[in-house]
């Protein structure tokens, strides 16, 4: 066995680390479980206090943070019929009609489950194929490279528009705003208006958290009335702990619910709830009382909720080896990680192996610890609940803008911010995507520094993209991924009609 | 249907117009003497042919009658309580670096409490102030993260 994966697993088990696992699957489960708060907005707030932690601490809690957001989601689904996190919609299917039968606990409990053998599943994926992925990527040169973010671009728009048009409008507004700033190449200042705040670029965890934040503080401001009734009718928990019976009926939905979400984790911008409400459809398929689906079925809980939670491991795989987030957390997990000096890719895993399998690692504990604070402190933590908007939010506010501010320790970052929540309302109003805006301002830098290394080094033929088979493969792949939404958008406009 | 179609087509107007500034902006960056490389300008001028044919193409679909566009869930705020928080946000802005954190965002607190339906004043106060208190020390001194006082700083 490699010394890094030994040193990596001693790393992660460290009593320090494990406290922060464990930390951060307690605020997880709270964050997740709370209607309107999303996992981004929790890590986004957690974010600012990871700055004075060690790498490994810092991401170590953030992991369990995201593990938990998904299981947290599924609470509030459950017991309140209103998703935590979009992940947990397809949950709510089931897991309400079985809360409304008096079986709350019994519904909490598969989703427990579910989601910690999700959440097994996707650690062996990543354990398994990231190390394989990274020493394939280690033979990229910067064509392959270019293409390789490109793809990956081209992919998150795809998946995350219902109009290619906008998808891809969202991550080019995104490549504009990665020029404000330095020149990668040269150090020439551009787009700056003599502002020297806008020399070192604007900072890509300020735009993201006014992108994120306020539109959702705006989004809360809209119902009141709900936020002040919402949270009084949760319904009583019996007995936790799934029975055999249920055990026996959850192993299938679970196999593919871990499977899909594992495998759609792999792919940017795919994310939890399209993996959760495809294995939901899997399940229903597969299953001998596919009737009983939508009515509280065993099967239709712990189908999504494993797909949810193995979508982290999945993940976790193309932003540890390539450095290409696969959801907006792993894009926010890239920024801490650059925060504190360390660039994911495949030279993770050679220059920092240690530090690469002590993320796995930690991963790893922060499903334990995910299943075990959720079992032991349910009762407890769904009591958060309860916890009034009208205090919640201003909080999530002031941490928001303390957040940003603290980045650099400069204000002008606060107005940043605040600038990127408007813009974030108003590319909702306009119906445009969030999420490509993100992606592109976190490998926008990477995108353009790959397209002019690739250049100078062949003196500016253009041809060098299409003589590497990496690269090749990678720009037939955009090419296809933007062919095939195209054609669904067209497909589907023909229903429509 | 209409209504995503003219909001497509005040955006993707906007956005020529933004595409224009760009590109005027990237014609006067500084150009480095070095024979084969790129200069500073060439991704920009890359995202500016990219932002105006995605423009247009907008545009295009907003002028086709019969395209389907789903007008999203609007963001359903009584205008009354919308112009308060934009007034709210705009004061915290500007006295965010006078009064400092303590003051700022004992305001700030306040008034989204108000917003978000609290209307008890003893409450409003209480927590405003007990919690501003708790997340400047936290950060402070837990965290390390020196946050100005503003006016403020001789008593904190």
């Amino acid at each position: 066995m490699s010394p890094d994966i030994i040193n990596g697993f001693l790393q992660a088990s460290q009593v320090t680390t494990i406290i922060a696992v464990a930390s951060g699957c307690f605020i997880g489960l709270i964050i997740g479980m709370i209607p309107g708060l999303t996992i981004s907005t929790g890590i986004i707030i957690v974010l600012p206090l990871t700055f004075v932690l060690e790498p490994d601490i810092s991401i170590a809690l953030l992991l369990g943070l995201y593990v938990s957001g998904m299981t947290g989601g599924s609470f509030s689904a459950i017991l309140l019929n209103i998703p935590g996190t979009p992940s947990a919609s397809a949950t709510a299917l089931d897991g309400h009609p079985m809360a409304k039968k008096g079986e709350g606990g019994r519904a909490l409990g598969i989703a427990i489950i579910a989601s910690f053998i999700g959440g097994l599943f996707s650690f062996l994926c990543l354990y398994l194929i990231a190390p394989i992925l990274a020493e394939i990527a280690l033979k990229f040169k910067s064509p392959d490279l270019f293409s390789l973010v490109f793809f990956g671009l081209t992919i998150i728009c795809s998946f995350a528009a219902k109009s290619l048009i906008k998808g891809l409008l969202s991550a080019v507004i995104g490549l504009a705003i990665v020029t404000i700033g330095q020149d990668p190449m040269m150090g020439t200042t551009r787009f700056t208006f003599d502002q020297v705040n806008l020399i070192s670029g604007i900072h890509f965890l300020t735009a993201l958290i006014g992108l994120f934040a306020i539109p959702q503080l705006a989004d809360n401001l809209s119902d009141i009335l709900q936020a002040k009734t919402q949270n009084k009718n949760s319904s009583s928990i019996n007995s936790i702990l799934p029975k055999i019976l249920d055990l026996k009926l959850m192993r299938l939905p679970m196999i593919i619910g871990s499977a899909i979400g594992s495998f759609l984790g792999i792919l940017p911008g795919a994310g939890g709830p399209i993996a959760a409400f495809i294995s939901y459809d899997y399940a229903r398929k597969f299953s001998k009382k596919s009737e009983e689906f939508g009515k509280g079925s065993p099967e239709g809980i712990a189908a999504p909720e494993s797909a949810n939670n193995a979508v982290t491991g999945g993940a976790l795989i193309p932003m540890m080896t390539l450095g290409i987030p696969g959801d907006p957390v792993t894009a926010i997990l890239i920024g801490a990680l650059l925060i504190h000096g360390l660039a994911p890719g495949p030279l993770l895993f050679v220059e920092n192996g240690e530090f690469a399998y002590g993320i796995i690692f930690s991963f790893f504990w922060a499903n334990i610890f995910n299943v075990v604070i959720a079992l032991i402190g349910l009762r407890y933590l769904v009591r958060v609940l309860t916890i009034p908007k009208t205090l919640l939010m201003p909080t999530i506010a002031i941490l928001c803008v303390i957040g940003s501010y603290a980045l650099r320790n400069n204000f002008f970052d606060v107005y940043v911010m605040f600038s990127f929540g408007l813009l974030g309302i108003i590319m909702r109003w306009l119906d445009i995507p969030i999420v490509p805006l993100l992606l592109a301002m976190v490998l926008g830098r990477q995108l353009e520094e790959h397209l002019r290394v690739s250049l100078i080094s062949s003196q500016n033929d253009i041809t060098v993209f299409f003589t590497s088979p990496f690269s090749l493969l990678f720009l037939c792949l955009a090419g296809a991924s933007i062919f095939w939404s195209f054609w669904a958008e067209h497909k589907s406009k023909k229903e429509t009609f | 249907m209409k209504k995503m179609r003219d909001r497509n087509l005040v955006a993707s107007l906007f956005l020529l117009l933004f595409c224009a500034g760009y590109a005027y902006l990237t014609a006067n960056l500084a150009t480095r003497a070095i024979e084969n490389t790129t200069q500073p300008s060439f991704f920009p001028w890359v995202i500016t042919a990219c932002l105006t044919v995605l423009s247009f193409s907008l545009f295009v679909q907003a002028c086709i009658p019969n395209s389907i566009q789903t007008v999203p869930k609007p963001l359903d705020i009584p205008p009354k309580r919308l112009g308060c928080a934009l007034i709210l946000s705009i004061s915290y802005l500007a006295l965010l670096p006078i009064l400092g954190f303590v003051g700022a965002n004992i305001l700030l607190f306040s008034g989204l409490m108000y917003l978000y339906g609290e209307r008890r004043l003893t409450q409003i106060l209480t927590f405003s102030f007990l919690i501003s208190i708790i997340i400047f020390y936290l950060f402070r001194e837990i965290f390390q993260i020196r946050l100005p006082a503003g006016i403020l700083e001789r008593i904190l």
